[in-house]
């Protein structure tokens, strides 16, 4: 629904589904591309087209864990960073003990100070043993990361 | 790697990507911080009486304004590194000049009894790795130091707190509102009336004595015991709290002897606040509010507060601060009527008034230098990307040239 | 009665106290530009319990006026995300919130930025801008 909310919501029908709403699902699935959606790819719909894109981003391994991030909302604290137990067992020198990242295995890194989630297949709530974590949503004060 | 200059934290593993001398990119920074690396839109002009001109001639003119003054002041500080701290202090010797900073309605007078030895305190490293029981007291580090959990206190792992946040260390917030920090203290959250900390504080020392607590003993005396228990405390005191207890600053003093095993550390905003507090105190022996004549004399009719409630002095120099913006307006409109000359970096309320603006570069993105941290640590600031601004510390050098 | 008495009176006055808070979203946008729209919105607000806002039936969004013997802001209101159970509301530390700081400090130089009480009601008027802050100071040169 807030995908659908950021849409012209015009139903021109110029990316291939019949309503807005579908194209909305369809995002949601990553069946389609924000880019098939021409109309908001004009100047009007800029602020439009950059939410969705934040919306949509990190949620690239969505499917699994569910995660999403809402960087609008963060406030680059780094809880997350030194909180997530994979990022602790990934960077023992740097993310673990409250310092800046030393290497790409981390999930969560802040990068202009808002939160970017990446290796999203690491967290532990993905794959086969995957466990039902709480420990970068916890200490979140704003619910800028939430699972669905 | 760059020290961020965004708040008394000065975090100093920050990556900067530039590109053609412009900041592209943060990585580590906050989101406080990330915004003072990239800077402000609206940079400042030099001006004298509004009007276009020079640095040079700007710089002459609030010399001569500053020489001519019969009760100069010398105010701000808190956003300058050391060099220019130390050069602001030189400038109001000089001048037989009054020298306040912010500190003077923040935590200085906390700050002073630091410095002054009257409790104990330690350093953030040793809070990451020793401390179990973290007190944060009208203290919002969340949204004023940002990383202050992340980084030091409630979340890293140390070296005898190897299971972090989860069962090794308890964080707990006393405040008048359930700020981002009370959340994340979640089932440790006291709540206190405005002007209600003393009360709070009378009641944990009746506690810690083995009296029962006239204010709701029950929390109260659960709080007491997690405190006794402690075997390294942190109170992380906040302005809410310093402004609360200003009246009776002793209680605080008397609390923590009463818990042996805690420390207490002011939390600071602006990044070299403690700076500026350190220097004086070095020179003075007082953290604020001081008149050099002929002698130094240290009196509260020295604050900017009581200074401008006074209308006691003649000409304000406002270095890398807001006063317009950050004072009660009652006070500031009697800067309306005395001659304010301005260095910042960026356009604020008080150069819009100002009778002479002289811009500088931004300390610790376009010039480097030194800092004092929260803790007293001293942090070397970095120069990110070069800039025709000249810093305010050489400002300050040719402002007394020119007297 | 068929008459509506309310229509001819003023809002109604409530008293109220507020302290002042940070807020990182704020300082963002000061750091960026203190004289910018963003400042302005995330300055111009009263943050209040939703207890207090149903007594002085209030609703996120309006508009309220807040005055004592320092000054007069309009600014709107919001609703706390927290349980918060009233009795305070609460601003941003600005240049609004500081028109209703007294400059009254017991001659100890600090002013009761976090003790303010003040008189609130619902008006029509916009918020408060900054350039009508600043035309105040520019007044008295």
């Amino acid at each position: 629904m807030e995908i659908y909310q950021l849409l012209p919501k015009t139903n021109c029908k110029i990316c291939g589904e019949s309503t807005c709403m579908a194209f909305a699902v369809a995002l949601l699935g990553r069946k389609k591309n924000i880019s098939e959606c021409t109309p908001i790819l004009e100047g009007d719909f800029k602020k439009q087209k950059e939410k969705l894109e934040a919306l949509l981003l990190p949620s690239a391994g969505a499917e699994e864990t569910g995660m999403i991030v809402h960087p609008e909302i963060c406030t680059g604290c780094g809880n997350c960073v030194v909180a997530c137990p994979v990022d602790v067992a990934n960077d023992p020198k740097g993310a673990a003990i409250g310092c800046a990242p030393t290497n790409d295995k981390v999930i969560f890194r802040v990068v202009d100070g808002k939160v970017v989630a990446s290796n999203i297949k690491e967290c532990r709530r993905f794959g086969k043993n995957r466990v039902l974590c709480y420990a970068c949503i916890d200490p979140c004060p704003t619910g800028a990361i939430e699972f669905v | 790697m760059a020290t961020c200059p965004g708040c008394a934290l000065l975090c100093d593993d920050i990556e900067v990507i530039v590109e053609n001398n412009r900041i592209k990119e943060t990585k580590n920074a906050c989101r406080r911080g990330a915004a003072r690396i990239k800077g402000c839109i609206n940079r400042l002009e030099p001006k004298i009486a509004q009007k276009p001109s020079d640095i040079e001639s700007a710089v002459r003119k609030a010399a001569e304004i500053l020489g001519n003054a019969k009760s100069p002041m010398l105010f701000g500080w808190s956003n300058s590194t050391c060099e220019a701290q130390v050069k602001g202090i030189q400038l109001a010797k000089k001048l037989g000049a009054i020298i306040d900073d912010t500190s003077s309605f923040c935590q200085g007078l906390l700050i002073e009894k630091l410095l002054q030895k009257k409790f104990r305190t330690c350093t953030l490293e040793e809070v990451r790795n020793k401390a179990d029981v973290l007190v944060y007291w009208g203290s919002d580090a969340q949204d004023s130091e940002p990383r202050h959990l992340s980084r030091f206190s409630y979340f890293p792992r140390g070296e005898s707190r190897q299971r972090g946040y989860e069962e090794d260390r308890i964080a707990i917030a006393i405040d008048v509102r359930e700020s981002n920090t009370a959340k994340i203290c979640k089932g440790h959250f006291y709540r206190i009336q405005p002007k209600g900390d003393r009360e709070f504080i009378l009641a944990l020392i009746d506690a810690l004595s083995g009296k029962v607590p006239a204010y709701e003993p029950k929390k109260i005396l659960e709080l007491a015991s997690i405190l006794k228990k402690a075997e390294y405390g942190v109170i992380f005191a906040g302005i809410g709290l310093t402004y609360s207890i200003k009246d009776d600053f002793d209680i605080l003093v008397a609390l923590a002897d009463k818990i042996p095993n805690f420390h207490i550390m002011p939390m600071v905003g602006h990044y070299n606040m403690r700076g500026f507090n350190e220097n004086l105190f070095k020179e003075t022996g007082f953290v604020n509010r001081v008149k050099f004549d002929g002698k130094v004399v240290h009196d509260n009719r020295y604050s900017i507060v009581e200074a401008l409630r006074e209308k006691s002095i003649d000409a304000l120099l406002v270095a890398g601060s807001d006063p317009l913006s950050s004072l009660p307006r009652s006070l500031v409109r009697h800067l309306a009527s005395i001659r304010v000359i301005c260095i910042d970096p960026c356009v604020t309320m008080t150069s819009k008034i100002a009778t002479v603006t002289i811009p500088c570069a931004v300390s610790g993105v376009e010039s480097g230098g030194t800092a004092v941290r929260m803790d007293g640590k001293i942090i070397e600031l970095s120069k990110i990307i070069e800039s025709d601004y000249p810093t305010d510390e050489e400002l300050l050098s040719r402002l007394m040239g020119a007297l | 009665m068929g008459i509506d008495v309310g229509k001819f009176l003023k809002n109604p006055e409530y008293e109220i106290k507020i302290t002042t808070y940070r807020d990182i979203f704020q300082v963002e946008a000061q750091e960026c530009d203190r004289f910018g729209k963003d400042y302005e919105k995330l300055s111009a607000c009263i943050v209040m319990s939703k207890n207090d806002m149903a007594k002085m039936g209030l609703k996120p969004g309006d508009r309220v006026k807040v005055t004592n013997n320092n000054g007069s802001i309009v600014v709107e209101v919001r609703e706390s995300k927290r349980d918060e159970p009233g009795g305070v509301a609460f601003m941003v530390n600005s240049p609004w919130s500081n028109v209703l700081v007294s400059e009254e400090s017991g001659g100890r130089g600090i002013p009761e930025f976090k003790n303010i009480t003040a008189k609130i009601s619902l008006v029509k008027e916009e918020t408060t801008t900054l350039e009508s802050l600043m035309e105040y100071f520019r007044k008295l040169q």
